[in-house]
This record gives structure tokens, C-alpha cells and sequence, in this order.
């Protein structure tokens, strides 16, 4: 199968990861992937095309109205390729009528004009299917497909057994680690969820310093942000610079495992619209490569549904600082609720896994891929 | 016949008013003529439609930026619309090759956005209409597009207040060289002799979030001390259902145009529209061009040559200006009425 991604590269944001693993993937499987645009320095393993008859099937990764391209380049892509070769993966549920959650929503009309209307009718002129990272979608037409996955291969660190992987984190195998928490991703639509666990450790052990946080707009609120009272990109400088926290500007995909290994813990933070629509990201997997002890930040049944039962130890919860201490004070316990939930992943996460899930899609045998997990999520 | 208008759908800037009159003027003349979208009460008078499939023309209304023909919405109407059935109104001359007014207003800041705006209107017909009577790219097709729309005019008997004797009703968008070579050293020698002041618009006292990192910043000038030394007073934006009535606030309206649109004799909305409030308009434009609008009262309100005597003229013998302005309104209504823009633009969108 010939597979051709439609999408905004960045190789600080969005789906990066996962495209790369799925043009990686095809290529050892047989198959052929790229991604859509000319060549690029800056992703010299990842095939761009722009010779759009060659493939069997174009697929628009979607997170906001810029992920369509520009013209002439959509017009060429709509008129050489039939609407039932094109499938949209819509990453953050535009594909429904307006859910908003606090400041996040679906739609940011405020921001790009688009109503709830123009993305349902944008889509159905697109696409023949409309698939969303999430188990449980809210309309019927749309087909669950997870997307993002669990790549086993980078693992930072791995170890047999959880007292081994403690006392390696711990330090005592003489690697002490350079921070006591690193988070890694823009501060879009997570002001609230970070603030809150910046302000529970802070009256804890200074095991868990220094802070760092890497990401767009963790200094300062954008200008426009102001200017326009958008809210969802909040700060609060003088807060952070008070407990410390080292603050950067995001860094590239293939740095982020290693960046987070040099953490004692990293939370992982959904936007309040994912938690609601049970989305799934790129992080929700990712973290549990690095060397670190992940401390979810999520509602519980969906860590359950994703992550495995063992993974509900790591679940914050609402007392931060009691988990967190806890976590500090029997390490062993925690390391091998990550170890059972790597294996979960992997079992039941693999890009190796979503990648035959997407062909089964493709094939129109989605329903045979999904049913299980979606059984899950009604258990 | 039934024409879809596109555009960036703003309640204070933009084209809106001349859709909302294309709207009236067309039910007047059996057209029906709608924007796409759902209806917004923001938006009175406006007939909003996104029933793609029940238009025979669609219009995109495009001024400086494009990004609101984004793929998502172009997606849906590519796949509805032929291209036959579609064209773009240049508002604002950027198919023209790069175009640079003295080192200080342009088109396109370099070879490659030009470039990049071209491809995009190709794309999506091969229709291009501006607004002005002579484009100069030959592929380019005339339609003044902006008209007089007499059914907007403030009765003076309902008019405000005169609160100012001097008011300026535009957003600070590559304004200010003119505003600050020719109209503020103006109002300097007669300030001691006027009552107020005001503009009115976006910008004349900030310049906006991300115009420094688009290079944009010489767009929006501004010398707030000197505004406060001119005890100019800065008032935010009105909605176009209220820009006639704002106007008529001021004894005076001056109109300025940016230097781009001036060289191109572009129109806009406000060439007509400052005569349908109760004031006296004085226009900055060549004499010989105010009067192709204007017809030939429109020379005596050209604001061209010495702008502080012109001003003062006006202000104190008002009668004589009213009665020019009367004139013009005349010609415009006989001339650059909405109902003659409609069957323009019928036989612009049906030529081959």
C-alpha cells in the first residue's frame, strides 16, 4: 500500500512522532509512505512527494484549518485523488459540534473564523472517513483509531527487574539525574492542570528539583493572547521563576525521551478537551520510554482503559503530594507498575500494532481492529 | 441570478457594508445575493447562506491577507463549485506585480509572497476582478465593486450631536506617512481654532500583536504625544451598521486613502460611504480622480494643496460645502449606485 500523509511538519509539536513511525514502518513492511511537500533537510530520513498519483491513499493528519495546504497544492490534491482514497485523522475531535472545557474547545473560532459547521461540512467534502484518536467518539460515523503509539525501541533504560530500574533512578547506581521534573510540551490549554502540580510539590523535597519545563509560551502569554483576551495560554511568571523552574523553548521529537530520562518524574498532562473526549497524544505513550517515573495526570478510568490497571498506581489522583511522596519513599513499587505498563503498551499499543490497524482501515476492515478495544472501554 | 459572496467576515473592517447593500440592492432588482455562512445578528441585513450547491456565481472578497480561504473551507467549496462559477474580487491590488510607493507602502514585501498570492487566486479561477477603473495587469478585469447606498444616509434631523469639528474614520493601516507629512502639521496651524478632534479606528494608538515579527510595523505608525499635544481624541472601531452615524459626529470627515490604493485608484467602501453621513467630506485624492468619482462638485472637496485652508474654508462657510456635497450625492446616486454595481457585477461574472 502506497500512503501519503497530508500534514504540518514540525519537529517540535503535534504528530510528528508518530508520521515518522509510520513512514519508518511502511518501509520495513513493504509498504510506502510519505508525507506531502518537498524534500526537507531537517527530516532527511522522512520521503516528501508531491506526486500525488502514485499513491493509493492520502491522509490528512488534522489538528487545525493550516493543516489543509495552501493552494494550489489542496486544489491538485482534491482533483487527482477521489474522496474515498482520502481519510482524515482528525487529532483533537473538530469533527463534532462545538465541546468546549473551561478554556479549551474544539473549535477556536476566535482564532481561525471556522465554526462548528465549516468543520463538519470540511470534513465530509475531504474525506470519506473520519477517524480520531480516541475510543470513544461522539458521533457514529467516525472510526476510533488510536494513532499515536508506543515504540518499544526507545526505551531509554531497560531493566529486568523494578528494584533494579529504583535504584538506577534513585541514583545509587551513581547516575544522579539533572532534574527533579522535566515537562515537555507547549503551554496550550494546560496552564491549570501544571499550575496545580507546581504548587503541590512545592512544599516538597527538593529531591524534586530543579523544574523544567520545555515548550512554547511557558515565559510570557503571547502578545495576541492579550490583546484578543484568549485564555488557554496562561502563566504565571513569577510563579514559576519562585519555584524555580527552568524555562525553554520546546525541543525537537527525537530529543524527548532522552530530555525526560533526565527527570526523577515527568507528569503527563492531557488538554482538558482530550480528558473529555478521551483523545490520546503522542506523550500519553511516549513518556513511558524515558528513564522516569510517569505521574498521570489523567482521569482515571481512561489510564485504565490506555495504560493497563497496572498503570493506575502512577495516577495522581487528587493528592499530589501524597503520591508523589509516596513514589519517593518505595520507588521498587512504582518502577514495576512502569515496567507491567511498558509491556501493556507494547502488547497492546504498538506502532507496530495501529500501523496494521490503519491498513485494516484502509481496507475497510476497521471493525475487526477496533471492536476489542472498544469493548474495553465499555467494560 | 444567484452570487455567493466570500470573506473574511468582519464586523468592523472589510467589505461587509458593501455586501449588506449588495444584498438590498439585488432583492431590488430580483438577484439574490447572500455571504457564506450562518446568519449572525451581527451582521443585520445580511443574508447568509452555506447552500453552495444553490448559487450560480460565488465572489471571494479578498483584501490583504488570505488566510481565511483556509483548506478546510476551500476544501468544501472546491468540491461544490466549479471554477467556472468562481471569481475573486483583488480588493486591494495584491495580483498586481510587487508595487512599492516610496520605499513606504507595498503590495508584497518580496518576489516570493507575491508569488505565493498569485498561485493561491489562480487556483482558484482565473477570474480576477479589482476595483478600479484601469488595473494594470491585463489579466485583470475592472469592477469599481464599492458603491453609494443612499438608503444609508443619516437624516440630519436624527443625526448625533456634532462633537468634534474635525473626525477621521479609518483604521491606521499604512496611513500614517500622509496623516503625519500633510495632516497633522495641517491641524497643528489651526488647532487654537477647532472645537475637536477625533479618530476613529483600530491602531492609532498600538500597533498589533504580531505586526512586528510580519515586518509590518512601518504599517502602523502612531506618535501618541503628538496626538495628546493635538488633544486628537482616539476612539475605538463602531460596527458598519454604525460607521455613517459615527461620522456624522464630526463637522468635517477627512478621508485618507493608503498610498498603494491611491496610485492604483482603488475604491473602497469609504469613498462612498462618508457621503451618506451628515457632515462635509473632504476626500485626499487628486483632484482629477475625485472628480471621476465624485463627478465635478468632487474637485471642490478634494483635500488637495493646502489641506489647513480647505479645512477652515469648510468650516466656515458650511453651506457652500453642504451644497457641494449635495451635488455629489446626486451624481452618485445617478451614477455609482449599488443598483449599477449589481448589473455590473451580473455581466462581469457571466462574461466568458
Amino acid at each position: 500500500m502506497k500512503m501519503l500523509f497530508v500534514s504540518r511538519l514540525d519537529r517540535a509539536a503535534r504528530a510528528v512522532r508518530a508520521i515518522t513511525q509510520y513512514v519508518a514502518l511502511a518501509k520495513r513492511k513493504g509498504h510506502e509512505a510519505a508525507v506531502f511537500g518537498e524534500p526537507r533537510a531537517d527530516f532527511p530520513s522522512v520521503p516528501h512527494s508531491r506526486d500525488i498519483g502514485r499513491y493509493d491513499f492520502v491522509i490528512f493528519v488534522v489538528y487545525d484549518a493550516w493543516d489543509f495546504p495552501d493552494l494550489p497544492h489542496l486544489a491538485r490534491l482534491l482533483d487527482a485523488v477521489p474522496r474515498e482514497r482520502r481519510v482524515i485523522i482528525d487529532c483533537i475531535g473538530s469533527y463534532n459540534e462545538t465541546v468546549k472545557v473551561e478554556h479549551d474547545a474544539n473549535h477556536m473560532e476566535k482564532l481561525n473564523g471556522h465554526q462548528a459547521w465549516e468543520w463538519i461540512d470540511g470534513f465530509e467534502a475531504v474525506a470519506d472517513k473520519i477517524l480520531q484518536p480516541t475510543l470513544t467518539p461522539l458521533r457514529k460515523d467516525v472510526v476510533p483509531f488510536l494513532f499515536f503509539g508506543y515504540d518499544p525501541s526507545l526505551v531509554k533504560r531497560t531493566c529486568s527487574s523494578p528494584q533494579e530500574a529504583a535504584k538506577a533512578w534513585s541514583g545509587q547506581a551513581g547516575l544522579l539525574k539533572q532534574y527533579g521534573v522535566v515537562y515537555v510540551g507547549h503551554n496550550w490549554q494546560r496552564w491549570s492542570q501544571m499550575r496545580r502540580f507546581l504548587e503541590a510539590i512545592e512544599p516538597l523535597d527538593r529531591w524534586l528539583r530543579p523544574i523544567c519545563l520545555k515548550g512554547w509560551a511557558w515565559d510570557r502569554r503571547p502578545d495576541w493572547a492579550v490583546e484578543h483576551d484568549f485564555g488557554g495560554v496562561d502563566v504565571d511568571p513569577d510563579f514559576l521563576n519562585r519555584v524555580g523552574a527552568e524555562i525553554g523553548e520546546g525541543i525537537p521529537y527525537d530529543e524527548v525521551v532522552s530530555l525526560q530520562s533526565q527527570a526523577r518524574f515527568c507528569p503527563v498532562i492531557h488538554r482538558p478537551l482530550f480528558n473529555r473526549l478521551g483523545l490520546v497524544t503522542n506523550r500519553t505513550f511516549e513518556t513511558f520510554c524515558s528513564d522516569t517515573v510517569p505521574v498521570l495526570l489523567l482521569p482515571k478510568a481512561f489510564v485504565e482503559t490506555i495504560h493497563g490497571p497496572d498503570a493506575l498506581l502512577l495516577a495522581a489522583g487528587d493528592d499530589i503530594p501524597g503520591k508523589l511522596t509516596d513514589m519517593m519513599r518505595r520507588p521498587e513499587v512504582y518502577w514495576d507498575a512502569i515496567l507491567k505498563t511498558r509491556a501493556h503498551l507494547a502488547a497492546h499499543h504498538s506502532y507496530e500494532q495501529r500501523f496494521e490497524e490503519l491498513m485494516a482501515i484502509l481496507d475497510g476492515r476497521d471493525m475487526a481492529y477496533t471492536t476489542p478495544l472498544r469493548a474495553a472501554v465499555s467494560m | 441570478v444567484k452570487i455567493l459572496f466570500l470573506a473574511d467576515r468582519r464586523t468592523n473592517a472589510g467589505s461587509i457594508q458593501a455586501v449588506a447593500s449588495y444584498v438590498r440592492a439585488g432583492d431590488e432588482l430580483g438577484h439574490t445575493i447572500a455571504l457564506y455562512g450562518r446568519p449572525d445578528p451581527h451582521y443585520p441585513g445580511v443574508r447568509c447562506s452555506t447552500d453552495l450547491d444553490a448559487f450560480d456565481h460565488v465572489m471571494f472578497i479578498c483584501e490583504y491577507g488570505v488566510g481565511w480561504m483556509s483548506g478546510l473551507r476551500m476544501s468544501g467549496i472546491f468540491s461544490k463549485v466549479p471554477r467556472g462559477q468562481r471569481a475573486i474580487l483583488d480588493a486591494d491590488g495584491m495580483y498586481n506585480p510587487i508595487i512599492c510607493i516610496d520605499g513606504y507602502d507595498r503590495n508584497h514585501a518580496n518576489e516570493n509572497d507575491r508569488s505565493r498570492w498569485r498561485q493561491h487566486c489562480d487556483a482558484v479561477t482565473d477570474k480576477i476582478l479589482q476595483p478600479t477603473l484601469e488595473p494594470i495587469d491585463p489579466a485583470v478585469r475592472p469592477l469599481p465593486f464599492y458603491a453609494y447606498d443612499p438608503t444609508l444616509h443619516v437624516d440630519p434631523k436624527r443625526a448625533p450631536p456634532k462633537r468634534f469639528d474635525i473626525m477621521h474614520v479609518g483604521h491606521n493601516w499604512w496611513r500614517w506617512r500622509e496623516i503625519s507629512n500633510q495632516v497633522l502639521p495641517a491641524l497643528e496651524r489651526i488647532r487654537g481654532g477647532l472645537d475637536g478632534v477625533c479618530f476613529l479606528g483600530l491602531w492609532w494608538d498600538m500597533v498589533p500583536a504580531g505586526a512586528r515579527e510580519q515586518h509590518l510595523e512601518l504599517a502602523f505608525g502612531f506618535d501618541t504625544d503628538w496626538f495628546r499635544r493635538l488633544g486628537i481624541e482616539v476612539r475605538p472601531p463602531v460596527p458598519f451598521t454604525q460607521v455613517a452615524v459615527a461620522m456624522s459626529e464630526g463637522r468635517l470627515n477627512i478621508m485618507t486613502q493608503r498610498p498603494l490604493f491611491r496610485h492604483l485608484k482603488i475604491l473602497t467602501a469609504k469613498y462612498f460611504e462618508i457621503f451618506c453621513a451628515d457632515t462635509i467630506p473632504l476626500v485626499m485624492l487628486e483632484q482629477d480622480h475625485a472628480e471621476s468619482v465624485y463627478g465635478p462638485a468632487g474637485r471642490e472637496l478634494a483635500l488637495d494643496g493646502d489641506i489647513a485652508g480647505k479645512l477652515l474654508d469648510a468650516l466656515y462657510r458650511p453651506k457652500k460645502y453642504r451644497e457641494l456635497v449635495e451635488e455629489v450625492r446626486h451624481h452618485l446616486a445617478a451614477h455609482q449606485s449599488y443598483g449599477v454595481r449589481v448589473a455590473d457585477l451580473v455581466a462581469a461574472l457571466q462574461a466568458s
